[in-house]
């Protein structure tokens, strides 16, 4: 704990020392438990309550079976309350995208002209008379073969055609287009929702029934805003929570994400930030590199020029542009000459103006390449924190077999997740940068960020080397003191941008 | 092929048939005794630049059919908003998100004789002949009628400009349907035409 003064916004270095000491015990024996509860711990410091990342954010981790339960539970509430049959209400609710109090209020506020709430959720209402269709043979509109009338089913919208033809339809529409709550009547131009007791009951295949059900929690998922999928491949979880809000969950299956956007979790950047920054390293990463060695732009369009013969008489390609300049001062080639071969003119007022605006714009991409190296820097040594893991394990045995207990070496494992916290941390805080303008506040956030990120080089270089070589009590305290170092200082870290997003103390460029 | 697919478009078959006589001026016909290929015709509307032409339409049957839609293009090249003048595919509600399990074949191509009456140029097929449908209309009605003659052997004289310009283009040794593209995608413009054939 060296400099940290310089670098100490929220003046916790100092007190830090006792305040983890006193959490020494607590923390040995809770290791296992992760590092949720850390957090808890370290709201419960005394630093403040402007702790945003640090409050528990209720959710919990739902499986398949659960989320049925989660849609029964809704449809059962809200049928106490109005009375409509079940397989109605569904669609009803999908409609609202199963928000029970909106339904509720529309449903109130259309007060005797219900009429009308069916009708925009495309279903019958069920207090309409039904038509009766008890008719002699009829036709089948779809195969156009005549059926007796007991082999023929329809919605309440009267449109009749045979089970045959019913269940082939509901086949396509499932299974080749995924439909699941909107699947209309077959009939042309008939908006009316088909409901799951029907298709159920059409429905024989169990291939087809199960992706029914599928597709139907799937809907019932997406469209509820307090529910939302791990996004771990092949994790079938659910994420509920109370409220909708920009926070961490953490899935069953280990993984921990961004409830509002579903990327991993991004603290301190913004959602918006964090897309617009993952869709420019897409488009660009590798594409700005060559341009930035290969290219220049046309003084007067700015289009981007690959020069690909040894002239330096350039004339822009561009349909409306057709600019000649020279490609050497970026100066228009009219006072060049035809007998100029090497250009001498750089200080001619126009090609300085030019180079100007060449410059600006080299300026703008070596920015951002600055920032996506670091950020690509800290995500390539996050993927090979996984292999550090294993050695530490190794190490772990080692040092078991060396007469220490398994508590005392825990130490390890937790250094190694605070590590990774860490970097995760400090890999977003270079998108966060990225997207501000220079104050006052954004110095004192690069001042943090360079501390947090000296310390976590440090504790990573102790993980990597030291630990083979050195003696283990040494590198016991050494790896310790190190690892809660870095975590307070990405505590405060984190804490500073909070603020920051509450006093609005960030300028972004546009 | 399903066994539904197949029995519908047998029964669609017989029916368009016996009305073919009832002045609808639509027809289909097999391309072989599988039903996955039909060939379909039908003939320009009255009151349109495509009066009197006679439209060949390729017909693919799906698998599926009839719960999802037929798959339905020009042979016929034609000069209109809603149809691509160079693949001949169409731009049309029924034949995509629209369709529904209880049309047929006959309902598609009475819906595409409707289309040729009433073109719909904010939802182009073909962006060129769009613009032109909107902003010279008469220009669109000329070139629409002449592909129709040239092409769909629609009956009248010819607009001999319209020919002579055709002439004179091919005459330097390009193809017929490039060179009649160019020109009606340029206004009739000698000049840029031959800049911007393909």
């Amino acid at each position: 704990m060296d400099s940290d003064e310089d670098f100490d916004y929220y003046d916790a270095g100092d007190d830090e020392e006792d305040d983890l000491s006193l959490r020494d015990d607590a923390d040995d024996d809770d290791e296992d438990e992760g590092y949720l509860d850390d957090n808890i711990i370290v709201s419960e410091a005394p630093h403040g309550s402007e702790t945003k990342d640090e409050e528990v954010y209720p959710h919990e981790c739902l499986s398949a079976d659960r989320i049925v339960d989660l849609m029964v539970e809704i449809l059962k509430e809200v049928n106490d309350i109005v009375n409509i049959p079940p397989t109605t209400l569904r669609i009803l609710l999908a409609h609202f995208n199963w928000d029970k109090e909106l339904l509720l209020e529309k449903y109130y506020e259309y007060d005797g002209n219900q009429e009308r709430i069916f009708k925009e959720a495309h279903v019958v209402s069920p207090f309409k008379m039904k038509r009766s269709n008890k008719s002699r043979d009829v036709s089948c509109e779809i195969c156009c073969s005549s059926c007796s009338s007991s082999f023929m089913t329809g919605l309440d919208c009267g449109h009749m055609f045979c089970k045959g033809c019913w269940s082939q339809y509901l086949r396509t529409k499932i299974m080749d287009e995924g439909m699941s709550q909107t699947i209309p009547c077959p009939a042309f131009d008939c908006e009316i929702i088909v409901d799951d007791a029907i298709v159920m009951s059409l429905i024989s295949d169990k291939k087809v029934r199960l992706k029914y059900q599928h597709l139907m929690t799937n809907s019932f998922v997406e469209c509820n805003s307090l529910l939302k999928w791990c996004p771990s491949p092949d994790c079938h979880h659910v994420i509920k929570v109370e409220y909708r809000d920009r926070r961490a969950v953490k899935c069953d299956c280990g993984r921990e994400f961004c409830f509002e956007c579903s990327e991993s979790w991004h603290d301190p950047v913004l959602c918006v930030h964090l897309k617009k920054w993952l869709k420019k390293c897409d488009d660009d990463s590798e594409t700005s590199n060559w341009i930035s060695a290969n290219t220049k732009e046309c003084p007067k369009c700015q289009v981007t020029i690959e020069k690909d013969g040894g002239c330096n008489h350039v004339i822009c390609r561009s349909q409306t542009c057709k600019h000649e300049f020279c490609w050497v001062c970026l100066g228009p080639w009219d006072p060049h000459g035809a007998s100029w071969y090497n250009c001498n003119r750089y200080n001619a007022d126009d090609a300085k103006k030019a180079r100007d605006t060449q410059q600006r714009s080299r300026e703008m991409l070596q920015r951002y390449l600055f920032y996506c190296n670091r950020y690509m820097n800290h995500l390539q040594s996050l993927k090979f924190e996984h292999k550090l893991y294993a050695r530490v394990k190794r190490k772990m045995e080692e040092m078991q077999q060396l007469n220490m207990s398994w508590i005392e070496v825990q130490f390890l494992k937790k250094a190694v997740d605070v590590l990774c916290q860490c970097r995760q941390t400090l890999m977003y805080t270079y998108v966060f940068a990225f997207f501000l303008k220079r104050n006052n506040q954004l110095l004192l956030f690069e001042d943090n960020q360079a501390d947090l990120e000296k310390a976590t080089e440090t504790l990573s270089e102790y993980l990597e080397r030291d630990i083979t070589t050195a003696s283990i009590r040494d590198i016991k305290q050494k790896v310790q003191d190190k690892y809660r170092y870095c975590d307070s200082r990405r505590s405060v870290l984190l804490r500073h941008v909070h603020e920051g997003y509450d006093k609005e103390w960030w300028d972004y460029l546009d | 092929m399903s066994s539904i697919a197949a029995t519908r478009v047998q029964r669609e078959l017989k029916d368009i048939n016996s009305e073919e006589c009832s002045g609808q001026n639509i027809r289909i016909e097999l391309m072989n005794d599988q039903f996955e290929h039909l060939k379909g015709e039908i003939i320009g509307p009255p009151g349109t630049p495509y009066q009197g032409g006679k439209f060949k339409l390729s017909i693919h049957i799906p698998e599926t059919y009839p719960f999802n839609p037929p798959k339905v293009k020009f042979e016929t090249k034609i000069w209109h908003p809603n149809i691509s003048s160079v693949t001949g595919a169409i731009c049309l509600d029924i034949l995509k998100d629209q369709w529904a399990a209880a049309l047929t074949l006959r309902t598609v191509l009475l819906s595409l004789q409707a289309l040729l009456s009433a073109a719909e140029p904010d939802d182009p097929q073909d962006a060129v002949v769009a613009k032109q449908y909107k902003d010279n209309n008469s220009l669109f009605y000329k070139t629409a009628k002449f592909w129709a003659q040239i092409y769909a052997e629609a009956p009248g004289p010819t607009d001999t400009d319209c020919m002579d310009k055709l002439k004179k283009v091919t005459e330097m040794g390009f193809y017929r349907d490039p060179s009649l593209r160019a020109l009606s995608s340029n206004s009739w413009n000698l000049a840029d035409a031959l800049d911007n054939i393909g």
